[in-house]
């Protein structure tokens, strides 16, 4: 019993646990898809287009008569890589990017990277998505001898986009950290700046990045699906919740609800999840809210 | 001869702190008084449920604290259990009080005229034009040099003695009876103690007012006070005169306290202090609460609450008051 | 607070700057040349060069970012889209109202709505009122506002018939239909703003609360009225701050609305651009919504400047 409380703790309580949860089910969902999804996500038949939801498809099939289910299954496989790698990209860059401001500091170079972040964030993320989404195109890329799809160009991006955020809150948490003492006595037993910097004062900064990640995971889905929705993000027939939703609306008003109701509430299920743990743990490192920024969208 | 009815009469006041899904007592019994006109001192360290006292009179006690038992008498009405709208009668206008750390405790975001302004109509019928002149004058019976631009300041432009004298002119705006004054100069620098203490002192001679003086200083207490209650772990452990109390004290609290006031002349060496700490509010006390830091303690201290002793003017709580 | 707006508005055209400049950039860095565009992959080289020369596209790009900056600033001009060859500002001045007014009723309802609700569940804490909208707005965050708005559609325009499914109907088409049409994008608009908000006034107000100077307020017996305002004052600094932003997101989101609901908005007019490969346009609609943006931060900063004068006086 105790252990269970002590693992509600880590969370942040119950709700961040509950959140946890949710995110577990949905990380086992998307590793073992092959193994757990009843049909193949790619298997069209004709024959049996468009049917409601029933024994053999619990979900009903779309219109080109694929399972529904295994295609919300494995559509979460496409909507956590995404929105996983962009923000290991966003926290792996943004993070560094902040840190280095913080080495520049006093300088011009400090107050022009801070500024061109606060430029570029000043326009809300999912504008910049659907814009250069649009922009560099939706088709697979070519670079030397990588092929990149659309579903790496958009988990690029959206790293790339996810970085001024995680970067200035790096940045304020280590200016911060960095006028404590225990960096001043690192630097009288003369270790240098930069080793400093990242060996000491950055897992102090960690905790709200940590916590900005986990509700950038939930935006991330939220934006791969309204992106793929607008026909922009992923493409068919590689199943995205996102384009699911797209195709399914065209069935919405003649009483096809399946299409549109399950990839939807997939979506709005793994967001609670997102929304819940995060916030469960930003009341566990940081009670007061004063350094995590939330729901920026 | 009958002995005039206090302005405030304090009975048997117990405060509780919600502790988890209890309440425990922290305030265990405090007896006050204070005549009309008169300055009253509040004397003990911080924990001794001084300044909750001072909260419960104006029942704006901090959410997890109430009154559990008890009366608070004032002008023979018992505010205990006062419905808001009565004891909102009476807030800011027959009792006001001023605070501990003046820059918290002003509205950042309001000039400090308005502040006074809105005070002042909410307990007046008072023109317009009347107010604004009346908020100059206390401005400057507080002692605040050019009032008419000082008005419009927010109270982050003023310096912290004047903070408190806007406080103060905030408090004394609806000429109050009592005015309870909680550790008012503690956040000060010592200069400007002196100076605020002045002014309350001053203020309540030409107006009139009863003052009840909070504070863990004991030199502040005898400046301005004309009677003194010691309190300990929620109790009043000695109550009399300010004389009476400095130069006859008869409980070891106050002995010990007066013992570690510094002394300009006492020499050089270690200065006395009161080992250990006051006991913490969760725990049940047995005996009397001093008795672990009581240097004249004996056996019958630690397993029996003492008695209260009494003399006209003058009580301890303590086995070996006479 | 005049130095204090002249820094704003420094700060906030110098984010114009870069960001105009960054689309700029971006749009003629691309292979896909509007030459190659229009005139079809067979275009030899010559016909290029000469496409590029008669449209000023062989310039350097910063002399051609400085012309582009002075005909914006100095004649209000867009300029021309290549791909199309129509005039931007026109069709701007088509969808951009729009948009506007969805965005803007959407705003308008979320903010009164939720600064109210937040209110009542700060002042009434714990209570049902507090449970029921924490619970409103954990859900409204959650929920995505297209999802929404699919299930809306299914629920009240195809089951029922009491909104239209989609389309805009013009207000000199009559007040009554204009509204029902919408009724629906708004609402599914404003649902994670509200949310957002609500949270954001509830925790501001319970904060400014247990602050020192609202006990002073309460023991200088001010009349409740009076000790909510005392309270609001303090408390809609940060609502303030995060209602401005939320306006400028609410114009990201209105695309996707729009396409749910077939609004012919801003959304119209970037994805045609997009889909015609119209980059031009694609910047000019983002630099659309960068000033609007930009706009209603600056808007939020100096009412924030109002009610906290303390702001004012601190170099930002």
């Amino acid at each position: 019993m105790n252990r269970l409380r002590r693992i509600v703790h880590t969370f942040g309580g119950p709700a961040g646990f509950a959140g946890a949860c949710i995110v577990g089910l949905l990380v086992f969902a998307s590793i073992f898809a092959p193994l757990i999804a009843p049909h193949d996500p790619l298997a069209v038949s004709i024959l049996d287009k468009l049917m409601e939801p029933n024994a053999t498809h619990w979900m009903g099939t779309d219109q080109s008569g694929r399972d529904v289910l295994s295609r919300v299954i494995w559509g979460s496989r496409t909507s956590l890589t995404v929105a996983g790698f962009a923000v290991v990209i966003g926290v792996t860059l943004g993070v560094t990017i902040g840190m280095f401001a913080t080495y520049v500091r006093g300088g011009w170079l400090e107050q022009a990277v801070m500024r061109v972040l606060e430029a570029v964030s000043s326009i809300p993320l999912l504008i910049w998505a659907i814009a250069l989404v649009g922009i560099f195109g939706v088709r697979d890329a070519q670079w030397g001898p990588f092929t990149a799809s659309s579903e790496t160009k958009l988990l690029v991006l959206l790293g790339l986009l996810y970085i001024p955020t995680l970067a200035r809150l790096t940045y304020i948490s280590a200016l911060i950290e960095v006028r404590c003492n225990y960096v001043a006595a690192r630097r009288l037993q003369g270790v240098g700046e930069l080793r400093i910097l990242f060996s000491d004062v950055l897992p102090n900064c960690l905790s709200p990045v940590i916590v900005q990640a986990t509700l950038l995971l939930a935006i991330g889905i939220i934006v791969e699906a309204a992106v793929s929705f607008v026909g922009l993000g992923v493409q068919p027939p590689t199943p995205s919740w996102g384009n699911m939703l797209s195709s399914g609306r065209n069935y919405l008003l003649s009483g096809e609800w399946w299409l549109s109701v399950f990839p939807g509430a997939a979506i709005s299920l793994t967001v609670v999840g997102f929304n819940l743990l995060g916030d469960g743990l930003r009341d566990r490192f940081d009670p007061r809210h004063s350094t995590s920024m939330s729901y920026a969208t | 001869m009958m002995r005039p009815e206090p302005l405030l009469r304090i009975d048997g006041l117990h405060i509780a702190f919600r502790a988890g899904h209890q309440w425990r007592d922290v305030v265990r019994g405090v007896d006050l008084h204070v005549a009309p006109g008169e300055v009253v001192g509040l004397v003990g360290e911080s924990g001794s449920g001084k300044s909750l006292t001072a909260l419960a009179i104006l029942q704006v006690l901090p959410a997890g604290a109430r009154v559990s038992s008890g009366r608070i008498v004032f002008d023979g009405t018992d505010l205990v259990g006062l419905s808001q709208k009565a004891m909102n009668e009476r807030r800011g206008r027959d009792i006001a009080m001023i605070f501990q750390d003046p820059l918290t405790a002003l509205n950042p975001v309001i000039p400090i005229g308005r502040q006074i302004y809105d005070s002042m109509r909410t307990h007046q019928t008072i023109s317009h034009k009347a107010a604004l002149a009346r908020i100059q004058e206390l401005l400057e019976l507080v002692g605040i040099r050019h009032p008419r631009e000082r008005m419009r300041a927010y109270p982050h432009e003023l310096s912290g003695g004047m903070r408190q004298r806007v406080m103060t002119a905030l408090a004394i705006s609806s000429n109050p009876k009592l005015l309870i004054a909680d550790e008012p100069t503690t956040a000060l620098d010592v200069t400007v103690q002196a100076q605020v203490i002045g002014m309350l002192d001053r203020i309540r001679r030409e107006l009139g007012i009863a003052v009840l003086f909070i504070s863990h200083n004991l030199d502040l207490i005898a400046e301005i006070c004309d009677r003194v209650s010691v309190m300990y772990a929620g109790k009043v452990v000695e109550s009399s005169t300010v004389e009476t109390v400095f130069e006859a004290p008869r409980h070891p609290y106050t002995r010990q306290l007066l013992r570690c006031i510094p002394r300009l002349h006492a020499g050089t060496g270690p200065m006395p202090t009161i080992p250990g700490l006051p006991p913490r509010f969760d725990t049940d006390l047995v005996g009397c609460p001093f008795a672990p830091r009581c240097d004249e303690a004996r056996d019958l201290c630690r397993t029996s609450e003492p008695p209260t002793w009494r003399e006209p003017g003058h009580l301890a709580v303590c086995w070996d008051a006479t | 607070m005049a130095s204090l707006f002249l820094r704003r508005m420094g700060f906030s055209l110098f984010s114009l700057l870069v960001v105009s400049l960054l689309l700029f950039v971006l749009t003629r860095s691309i292979p896909d040349s509007p030459a190659r565009i229009v005139l079809g992959d067979q275009a030899t080289a010559q016909q290029i060069e000469q496409f590029d020369r008669e449209h000023g596209l062989d310039q350097p790009i910063v002399v051609q970012y400085a012309i582009w900056l002075e005909r914006l600033v100095l004649e209000g001009d867009l300029g021309r889209s290549f791909t199309t060859g129509l005039y931007m500002n026109e069709q701007i001045a088509d969808t951009f109202p729009v948009t506007m007014e969805l965005v803007v009723v959407a705003f308008v309802v979320a903010t009164i709505v939720s600064v109210f609700l937040g209110t009542l569940s700060a002042f009434y804490r714990d209570s049902l009122i507090d449970y029921l909208a924490r619970l409103l707005a954990v859900l409204g965050v959650s929920i995505p506002g297209f999802w929404l708005a699919l299930i809306l559609i299914l629920a009240f325009a195809v089951e029922k018939d009491w909104f239209p499914p989609g389309g805009f109907v013009p207000l000199s088409a009559g007040l009554g239909p204009h509204l029902l049409s919408i009724a629906l994008p708004c609402f599914c608009l404003s649902v994670f703003y509200l949310a957002v908000i609500t949270r954001m006034t509830r925790s501001s107000l319970l904060e400014v609360l247990s602050q020192d100077y609202m006990r002073t307020a309460r023991a200088s017996g001010l009349s409740r009225s009076r000790i909510l305002m005392y309270a609001m004052r303090n408390a809609l600094l940060p609502v303030v701050t995060i209602a401005g932003v939320s306006f400028g997101h609410m114009f990201g989101w209105a695309l996707i609305i729009e396409q749910i609901f077939n609004i012919g908005g801003m959304s119209r007019a970037l994805l045609t651009a997009i889909n015609q490969r119209d980059y031009f346009m694609v910047q000019t609609v983002v630099m659309m919504f960068t000033i609007v943006f930009v706009l209603a931060n600056l808007i939020a900063d100096l009412i924030n400047a109002w009610l906290n004068p303390r702001l004012a006086m601190a170099s930002l």
